[in-house]
Formats: structure tokens, sequence, C-alpha cells
């Protein structure tokens, strides 16, 4: 068995591409049109094309309670994913510049430094930079 | 202040509230991302960060949630497939990254990865080759 995608629950699949790519930098991997407008659409680190694919799936859309967890754990501010960067500071005044929202700036944690994202599609999204 | 946050103080007071611990546990990791390919000595390791061995142990799979030595075969293993992919032979590969005897070398990178060096370099070499 192996890991090959994840998923990421989004309201609108276009606006959840333009900022997973065009804002954090992730590239475009499989765009394959579904049923009724909806979409099989992945994106992958652009420095590890082959690793795991992220999926950009509108499940709120459809399903109530995929809807109702993600409003609950956004309004908590608890993380739906994480991705890991180089140099957090940087990114946070790289992601910054760009309006992306933070309600949680740089804060250490251990052997980590963690911050966490507005993604803009419904969901709290925590960067993590290892010590 | 969110949820989360109020959590991730409370978290942080429980688990990481002693600095001189997460202190040895960074530099330690940092040690053996920056000298995988030597010859690391473990009580050498732990007398640089004025600590025992057992220790620098216990602090290091308390933060990292690994041991040192199964953190640095993961390390060489990782490098070993940049290696092998480039094209370097499976010896220049087994020393480059740090082990010290091939027949070590193949049975850790094939418990790891599924294949043995030479079929890794096989399927990944060749398959990158123009």
């Amino acid at each position: 068995m192996k890991i090959k995608i994840v998923s990421v629950p989004v309201r609108d699949q276009q606006k959840a591409l333009d900022f997973y790519t065009d804002v954090l930098g992730f590239v475009k991997k499989i765009d394959m049109p579904l049923s009724e407008g909806n979409r099989w659409l992945t994106v992958v680190s652009k420095y590890d094309q082959d690793g795991p694919e992220l999926l950009l799936e509108p499940a709120p859309n459809h399903f109530e309670p995929a809807k109702v967890f993600q409003e609950e754990l956004f309004n908590a501010g608890i993380p739906w994913t994480q991705f890991y960067v180089d140099n957090l500071q940087e990114e946070f005044e790289r992601l910054t510049k760009l309006g992306v929202e933070f309600s949680m700036n740089p804060t250490e944690m251990g052997t980590v430094v963690v911050a966490v994202l507005n993604d803009t599609c419904g969901n709290n999204i925590q960067l993590v930079e290892e010590k | 202040m969110n949820y989360y946050i109020q959590e991730l103080e409370r978290i942080k007071e429980i688990c990481f509230s002693n600095q001189i611990q997460i202190d040895l546990a960074v530099n330690t990791r940092n040690y053996l991302d920056a000298n995988f390919a030597k010859n690391i000595k473990l009580d050498v390791l732990a007398h640089l960060q004025l600590s025992s061995k057992y220790h620098l142990i216990r602090v290091f799979k308390k933060y990292h949630g690994i041991t040192p030595r199964q953190y640095l075969i993961n390390k060489r293993i990782k490098q070993a497939k940049v290696s092998l992919t480039s094209g370097q032979s499976v010896s220049d590969t087994c020393y480059a990254v740090g082990f010290a005897s091939i027949n070590s070398f193949s049975n850790l990178f094939k418990a790891k990865t599924g294949m043995s060096p030479s079929v890794y370099r096989r399927a990944t070499f060749d398959k990158s080759k123009p």
C-alpha cells in the first residue's frame, strides 16, 4: 500500500486551485472533469512532483456533515492539515504581502515553529518549519 | 485567541517547557544532518553535547519520535537514493553516505525501500537517462 492522495475539502475548486498554485506555490498535477461541474483536481509540491498529491475535493458542497465538520474546525482555529517549509518566517512574510491571513503567527513549539493561515476555501492550514 | 491556540499553549506548557532538552534534541539532529556521512559514534556525540549517551537517546526520541540511530539510517538511505538515481555505483554510494559495509547497506536499503540498491539504481537511473 502507498499513500498517494490526501484531500482538502474546498467550497470552490477553481478558487482553491488558484490559491494553492498562485499563492502557496503548488503545481497542478491532475485536472479531470467529473459529473455536474466537479473535477478530480490534484496539486503537488513543486519540489516533489512525484510525491503525494493533494486532492482539492468539493465534499462540503455535496455532503452536509462534511460541511459542518469543516466549519467547526475552521471556527475553532484547528488546521485541516499541515505543510512543511524551509524557512517559516520568510514564507510568513511572503504570504502576508500577498494578502494571506494568519490566525496564528510563527510560534515556537518544541523542535518546530508553526503558523496557521486561512486558505480562503474554508480551511486553516498549518505551516511547519523544523528547527 | 481561538480554541486551537489555547490548546497549543496548554500542550506546549506540558510537553515543551524544558528548553535545555529541546536544544539538545535540535542540536543533535542538526549535527546528524551535517555529519551523516561520517563514522558517528553516539558516545562522542553525547560528549559533544555534554550529555550521557542514554540521556541523549531518550531526549532525542522524546522530541523527534525516533532514536538517533533510526534518524541517521533514514537520512543515509534518503541520500543514497539521490546518489543511485544520479548513476553512482552501489559501492560508491554505500561509502559516500556513511555506511561501512555493503552488506548492511544493502539490507537496510531493501528494508526501507522494498528494493535492493542495484535494482533501485536500474529502475531510477536508467529511467532518468534520455
